[in-house]
């Protein structure tokens, strides 16, 4: 196949890509249908290329690179894999050099134009909590990224494929068996992955940002009953600060971006077990009065 | 020529730009480590109600993390300061740290990976033993060949850096190698150091104006192969407008010193590159002064069009390229080292060193 080229929006990031790929470029397609920017050329934040290295390894187990301003950052991986490494590439690329915002790990999603943001290191269980309230109708905003443009607080959308990992996928799955998941990636470096696709409304919102207004930090935990404890202010400061890639990196600015943050969201820690009640305990924090309503008196 | 070179000699080019002209614009500029110089040039021309948002962003994003690294970078420096001056061990900033410390021109966009250092001669054991007690250590893993060749033929130690930090510490004595074609003497630097203002109730030495541009020469046209790329004769363009705004015959008074450090070729190579590649104005009469030199003109000829591809090639990853690189690696060693030695040298790093591991960059998620 020739190289065909694609642009996609990301949340705020406009990418190029172009690739030779024919099955990685199908996955593109269904995945963004309403991200593709169709409207002729425009600047772009990324130009990515996805191509298969020109060398022996091109007929036995074929591999595919990934390459941003004529550089290769990373090692091949196998070619089946290329839409996951292709998602891993942009999230480092986005890491690197979006500081212009100030980035949080965390899983987010909207009730209206209301933001949830769940901070957690891997294994927390956001990516599968985000991927549940997606279900259940929130708006995904990410997964990963949580974007937040520091002058105003505002949370930018950057919904992409949801990476489920291993147990999250059959979790998913008996949450609701209609859930539109990708292929199947056996064999990845970080194991067994499926991508949960963002539906049409969060794609096509995701140039519309949202006010955060919940900070639950989530554990997975075996066994636990779950239930959201308010969790003390001083306390989300510090792991929500410990919670952002580029924290160290922007200095005050991130300093008075969580400040603000904190002091405008309720916040608390949730264990859980159960995706089911889980999702019911969060989704209740949306149906409770607004911050208007509650009043500060 | 690319788009970048053409940016920096005439920013006003990118009112007639279309998107795709940006597109090829971005990562020449990234890769160059530009973005943040980019931006105060189309904030000076008036220019950034053309610039995309987008990449305005982008550039914006940059700068927070140059403002980042030097903030890093100065602290280093202070640590080391302090170290030093508790065993009365005299010492410079150079390079980047010391357009920070001196806060000359280069400090609105500077990105800086490690700190470059000078002490005396006599003095550098002394002060790499101190730096190693007070709790910096080397940066790598360096073989008895490693520390042979920093140690007796480099002007330099190995590359220390504090266990806690993360920036590195690279000490001189000297701005050229001892083994290599210009030797200068470095005592005539510290003759002429200034001190750069006081900042936490400690003050630096930097080198002369003069000195400086001449250091950027050397160091771009001898020791690196050109390796701080575009960035570093930006650098040399900008302190040179600094300078000469700021001194009458600063011209003149540049040519004698390369006279008297006998670095008369990379002022040459400098100066021109910096004229034809980054937008420098030079005077006629500098021009014509400078041309004593250069050297025989097919090597020029050479020299110039390894040069341009190296730093200036019409997009990223031509072949040409990477054989001027190639071929500038080699010139860059033939320069610094005596045939023999240099026969050594390629011996042993082609046979003999341990390569490095190679390991995906860290990503997120």
């Amino acid at each position: 196949m020739r190289n065909q080229d694609l642009t996609i929006d990301a949340g705020p990031f406009r990418v190029n890509v172009s690739t030779s790929d024919a099955r990685f470029l199908d996955t593109l397609n269904d995945f963004y249908e309403h991200a593709i920017w169709r409207e002729g050329p425009d600047v772009f934040d990324y130009g990515i290329r996805i191509f298969r290295p020109r060398n022996l390894r091109r007929w036995i187990r074929p591999q595919v690179l990934f390459e941003i301003d004529s550089r290769r950052p990373f090692e091949p991986h196998p070619l089946e894999n290329a839409f996951p490494m292709f998602e891993w590439s942009l999230n480092w690329c986005i890491a690197t050099s979006a500081h212009r915002y100030m980035m949080l790990h965390a899983g987010t999603v909207a009730f209206g134009d209301q933001a949830l943001i769940m901070p957690g290191t891997p294994g927390s269980g956001k990516s599968t909590l985000s991927a549940a309230l997606h279900l259940r109708g929130a708006r995904l905003l990410s997964d990963e990224f949580g974007l937040v443009r520091p002058e105003t607080g505002d949370l930018l959308p950057m919904p992409r494929g949801i990476p489920l990992k291993n147990a999250s996928i059959e979790a998913i799955l008996g949450f609701d068996p209609a859930a539109p998941l990708g292929p199947t990636y056996p064999k990845t470096r970080k194991g067994r992955v499926r991508h949960l696709r963002p539906d049409r409304e969060s794609q096509i919102q995701q140039d519309v940002p949202a006010v955060p207004r919940w900070l639950v930090f989530p554990k997975y935990e075996a066994g636990a009953k779950e239930t959201l404890r308010p969790l003390d202010k001083t306390e989300a400061f510090r792991q929500l600060a410990f919670n952002c890639f580029n924290y160290r990196l922007l200095g005050e600015t991130s300093f008075r971006a969580v400040d603000q943050l904190i002091r405008q969201m309720d916040c608390y820690t949730l264990s859980f077990s159960n995706l089911e009640r889980a999702v019911e305990q969060l989704s209740a924090l949306a149906s409770e009065p607004g911050p208007a309503a509650a009043g500060e008196t | 020529m690319n788009l970048l070179n053409q940016v920096l000699r005439d920013p006003t080019i990118v009112r007639a730009w279309e998107a795709g002209d940006w597109n090829r614009f971005l990562p020449l500029a990234r890769n160059a480590r530009l973005l943040g110089r980019c931006l105060h040039l189309f904030e000076e021309h008036g220019l950034l109600d053309v610039v995309p948002q987008r990449l305005v962003d982008q550039f914006q994003g940059a700068l927070a993390q140059t403002s980042y690294v030097q903030v890093q970078a100065k602290r280093e420096l202070r640590q080391v300061q302090r170290v030093l001056d508790r065993e009365g061990i005299a010492l410079m900033a150079l390079k980047g740290v010391a357009y920070l410390a001196a806060a000359l021109p280069p400090r609105g966009w500077r990105n800086l990976s490690d700190i470059d250092l000078l002490v005396r001669e006599a003095d550098i054991e002394r002060a790499e033993q101190a730096l190693k007690q007070a709790g910096w250590g080397p940066s790598g893993e360096f073989d008895s060949y490693d520390q042979h060749y920093y140690r007796e033929w480099m002007h330099e130690v190995p590359p220390l850096r504090h266990h806690s930090r993360e920036t590195e510490v690279d000490m001189h004595h000297n701005l050229a190698p001892p083994v290599s074609r210009i030797r200068i003497d470095a005592e005539k630097l510290w003759q002429d150091a200034v001190m750069a203002p006081e900042e936490y109730g400690r003050q630096v030495a930097v080198l002369a104006p003069v000195d400086m541009l001449l250091h950027n020469a050397v160091h771009l046209f001898m020791n690196d192969e050109l390796r701080g790329g575009l960035r570093d004769v930006v650098d040399f363009r900008d302190l040179f407008e600094h300078f000469a705004e700021g001194e009458t015959n600063f011209e003149q008074h540049l040519l004698q010193r390369a006279e008297v450090l006998g670095c008369g070729r990379p002022l040459y190579y400098a100066a021109t590159t910096a004229r034809r590649l980054a937008g420098l104005d030079l005077s006629p009469d500098f021009i014509a002064a400078i041309q004593a030199h250069a050297p025989v003109y097919p090597a020029a000829r050479l020299m110039n069009w390894l040069i341009e591809q190296a730093l200036a090639p019409k997009r990223l990853g031509m072949w040409q390229t990477a054989v001027a690189n190639q071929l500038l690696f080699i010139r860059s060693h033939w320069v610094r080292m005596p045939p023999g030695m240099l026969v050594r040298h390629l011996w042993h790093k082609t046979f003999k060193s341990k390569k490095p591991p190679t390991h995906d960059a860290e990503m997120p998620g």
